[in-house]
């Protein structure tokens, strides 16, 4: 049993997370409010990438992954323009 | 050699798949309509979100992503035929879920401890209720984890382990737009 793609997907999940945190900083926020948002959602969406393929398995079903990635990458840039529009209003 | 058809190259079961789409469209929906509520109101949505505890949301996630990789471990250890080991991961698993749902019950109690309700604005409405049915969902997944941890066929734990990474999925999109889009 080799768990090693596992242990490489958890440390990325860590990693981005810790730049998740990293990010929550108010000062980030009052500054780069667009490139803050946009840098967020591109690690959620990257985590939710790895947690499909990794834990669930898709990266032995490419054709599955792709859908889902689309899937995914739609939700996540509506959720992003959704949060972007009231500073370009 | 034939190749494989797109249902016989999904691992697991279609059902659980079917409902890992489902899960992920109601809590997506949920938060379009809070990121589409948000619009009408981003500074009071702001202040609310000011008051909840973003470490210990991101306590949560690490905790969520290690009990992740335990589960998807024991798949793999009960496939091996390391049966114990399997179960030890299943068990720690289902530890890490209580530590996550004892974090969210400490945050839960300080927001009432504060007197922030649901009804005290919008955004608190949002946020009890997506985290609040998240957390239903990792109790639900708590006590799966142990039912296959003690019902230890190959399948059942890759089911349990489906539903326990549909639950980090979630939470990975639930995390970054309610705690930390601001």
């Amino acid at each position: 049993m080799t768990g090693r793609p596992l242990y490489i997907a958890w440390a990325l999940l860590v990693a981005l997370s810790l730049g998740s945190a990293a990010l929550s900083g108010a000062g980030v926020w009052a500054q780069w409010p667009v490139a803050a948002g946009v840098a967020v959602m591109l690690l959620a969406w990257q985590k939710a990438r790895i947690i499909l393929a990794q834990y669930l398995g898709l990266s032995e079903a490419p054709r599955w992954r792709r859908g889902f990635d689309m899937g995914l990458t739609a939700l996540c840039i509506l959720m992003l323009g959704l949060y972007l529009a009231p500073l370009v209003v | 050699m034939a190749s494989k058809s797109a249902l016989e190259e999904l691992p697991g079961e279609l059902l659980m798949w079917i409902l890992i789409i489902s899960e992920v469209l109601v809590f997506g929906a949920g938060l379009v309509v809070f990121l589409s509520v948000r619009i009408t109101d981003p500074i009071g949505f702001a202040d609310a979100q000011d008051m909840l505890d973003r470490t210990g949301a991101g306590i949560n996630t690490i905790v969520l992503i290690t009990s992740g990789l335990l589960a998807a471990l024991a798949g793999r250890l009960r496939h091996a035929g390391a049966r114990a080991q399997a179960r030890l991961a299943l068990v720690a698993a289902a530890l890490l879920g209580v530590v996550f749902l004892w974090i969210k019950g400490a945050e839960f109690a300080a927001k009432a401890a504060q007197g922030i309700a649901w009804d005290t604005h919008a955004f608190f409405n949002f946020y009890f209720m997506l985290t609040g049915f998240h957390a239903a969902h990792v109790a639900a997944g708590v006590v799966l984890l142990l039912l296959v941890a003690w019902r230890d066929h190959v399948d059942n734990i890759e089911d349990a382990s489906a539903f326990w990474h549909m639950v980090d999925l979630i939470w990975v999109l639930l995390f970054p737009v309610i705690y930390l889009l601001q």
